[in-house]
């Protein structure tokens, strides 16, 4: 601990290194990254919350009562809480396969895992569409057995948890590498099963990596729109998430309303971005913590 | 307890990194496997083990074939080049480890485990440190917990990568010694690797020499 300390202090020295920038060039930095982020972050957010407040606190809080905004909202929740624990132990697997095996199609596996990132989230609801919907290729036989998965929970369940599903595996193949297996090798020889070793010894090593892909999944899951809204079919207080009802107020020139569940989409932004940073700091921490007691 | 090797093979992709390996260590020994790096001896040491697995070839614990035993079956103790603490444990919770994993009917209690572990850490003189992490520790000391450690499971081998490989020289030494009559006092079947030639004649009873993945010399240090 006493190193990480004084490698932190060094750094507030003032060193004029070979690859500083004269001053008005520091300046002129400083003003295009102050500006992109005032007009494009922001002012965005102070837009919304301005909107959204435009009524005053009372009638802020009556658009709460709307049963359908009340719907949106417990869909997203509920859509969240079985998609992110589904996409966490996925990236867990994932991750501890990829880190820990040697196997044939490793490199496959790791771009797949990225798919979802590259491909525009609509053609990955359309997917789903294709498969369950009517005119798909399962269309005839969930018919026919009463199972409605497209234009219903099911199909924005899948869809959400297709966009989301890197978030924790990315979060933490970088860090179980960097980690190798050497503390999960010892625990093997000390006569650990495996589920002991998973249990003992790597959880806590990634618990902060594991954190902070959680947060990024379950923020992607609340905030989706394009996936969902392919298979969802925007049935209002039925099918409407957060996202997606945000739109349909908007389209009827609810503004306010539409502004203030978009403000809890902000608030939901921010709240991640602070845990995100505390668990970075912390699985950066983890990280130097380990290295150095090898 | 004897450990023998018969006709190891063992490559990682194109590269053979054992080859048709025979080898024994006898009950009470200690042996050193002696070569240069990236002659194979630590990957002999893992499928011993139980950390690599051999293409070809057995593995036998007196006389018991366990080739097929993953390292968690083996128990076999044993202490890695870079000590591979556990780095979010204190050094007594790194020490208990192999007790705490056991199944509850083998598990000793709670003040069993207290007493094995305060009378390791006094073996290996860190008494006072248990609750130390292993980030607090010098080389030396973090050596002398990862030997705690693999005792404390009473293991029936002992395996050592590189036991003072890391470590400065007037450390070494002293290890050495310390290690020669640790031996002396429990006879522990232990076989270490090591590429320092005077390291390996001054503790071992015998000395095998490996170079590129096959078995070249064995003896007695007077004999090689």
């Amino acid at each position: 601990m006493a190193g990480t300390v004084t490698t932190i202090t060094a750094r507030h020295h003032r060193v004029r290194r070979a690859t500083s920038e004269s001053l008005p060039v520091k300046i002129l930095l400083i003003i295009v990254v102050v500006l992109f982020f005032g007009l494009f972050l922001a002012m965005p957010l102070v837009v919304v919350f301005h909107e959204a407040f435009k009524h005053g606190v009372r009638a802020y809080v009556g658009y709460f009562a709307d049963a359908a905004t009340q719907h949106a909202i417990h869909l997203t929740l509920l859509v969240a809480a079985i998609a992110v624990p589904l996409n966490t132990i996925f990236g867990l697997a994932a991750a501890w396969a990829i880190t820990r095996f040697r196997f044939r199609g490793k490199t496959l596996l790791t771009s797949l895992i990225d798919l979802p990132i590259w491909v525009s989230p609509v053609i990955g609801g359309l997917i789903y569409v294709l498969l369950f919907g009517r005119q798909g290729w399962f269309g005839p036989w969930l018919a026919e057995n009463d199972i409605r998965i497209i234009f219903a929970l099911p199909g924005i369940v899948l869809a959400t948890i297709f966009v989301t599903f890197p978030f924790v595996a990315r979060g933490l193949i970088p860090l179980m590498q960097a980690q190798g297996s050497a503390e999960e090798e010892a625990a093997s020889t000390l006569g650990a099963n495996g589920l002991q070793i998973f249990l003992r010894v790597t959880l806590p090593k990634i618990k902060w990596g594991l954190l902070y892909g959680v947060i990024l999944c379950n923020a992607r899951a609340m905030g989706e729109f394009g996936a969902v809204s392919v298979v969802s079919g925007h049935i209002r207080g039925k099918t409407n998430t957060m996202p997606l009802h945000v739109e349909i107020l908007y389209n009827e020139y609810q503004f306010s309303a539409a502004f203030a569940v978009a403000s809890l989409l902000a608030i939901l932004a921010l709240v991640t971005l602070i845990l995100k940073a505390i668990a970075e700091w912390h699985a950066a921490h983890q990280l130097k913590a380990g290295s150095k007691a090898g | 307890m004897s450990i023998e090797l018969h006709r190891i093979s063992k490559s990682f992709g194109n590269f053979p990194a054992v080859q048709d390996a025979n080898l024994t260590v006898e009950t009470g020994k200690i042996v050193a496997l002696l070569g240069p790096s990236g002659s194979g001896k630590t990957t002999i040491l893992r499928i011993i083990a139980g950390l690599e697995f051999p293409e070809r070839g057995r593995v036998h614990f007196e006389g018991v074939d366990v080739t097929n035993r993953s390292a968690y079956q083996r128990k076999a103790g044993f202490v890695f080049q870079s000590y591979a603490l556990f780095n979010h444990l204190s050094i007594f919770e790194n020490i208990a480890f192999g007790l705490r994993v056991l199944p509850g009917h083998k598990r000793p209690t709670k003040d069993k485990i207290r007493e094995i572990v305060e009378s390791l850490l006094e073996a290996v003189q860190l008494d006072g440190l248990g609750r130390r992490l292993p980030s607090q520790l010098s080389g030396g000391q973090r050596q002398r917990v990862a030997f705690a450690r693999a005792l404390a499971i009473e293991p029936r081998v002992l395996l050592l990568d590189e036991p003072f490989g890391a470590l400065d020289a007037k450390v070494r030494k002293e290890l050495r010694k310390w290690l020669r009559k640790f031996h002396d006092k429990t006879h522990l079947t232990t076989l270490f690797v090591t590429h320092d030639q005077e390291e390996a004649f001054e503790v071992a009873d015998r000395v095998v020499i490996i170079d590129r993945g096959k078995i070249q010399q064995s003896g007695t240090p007077d004999e090689v």
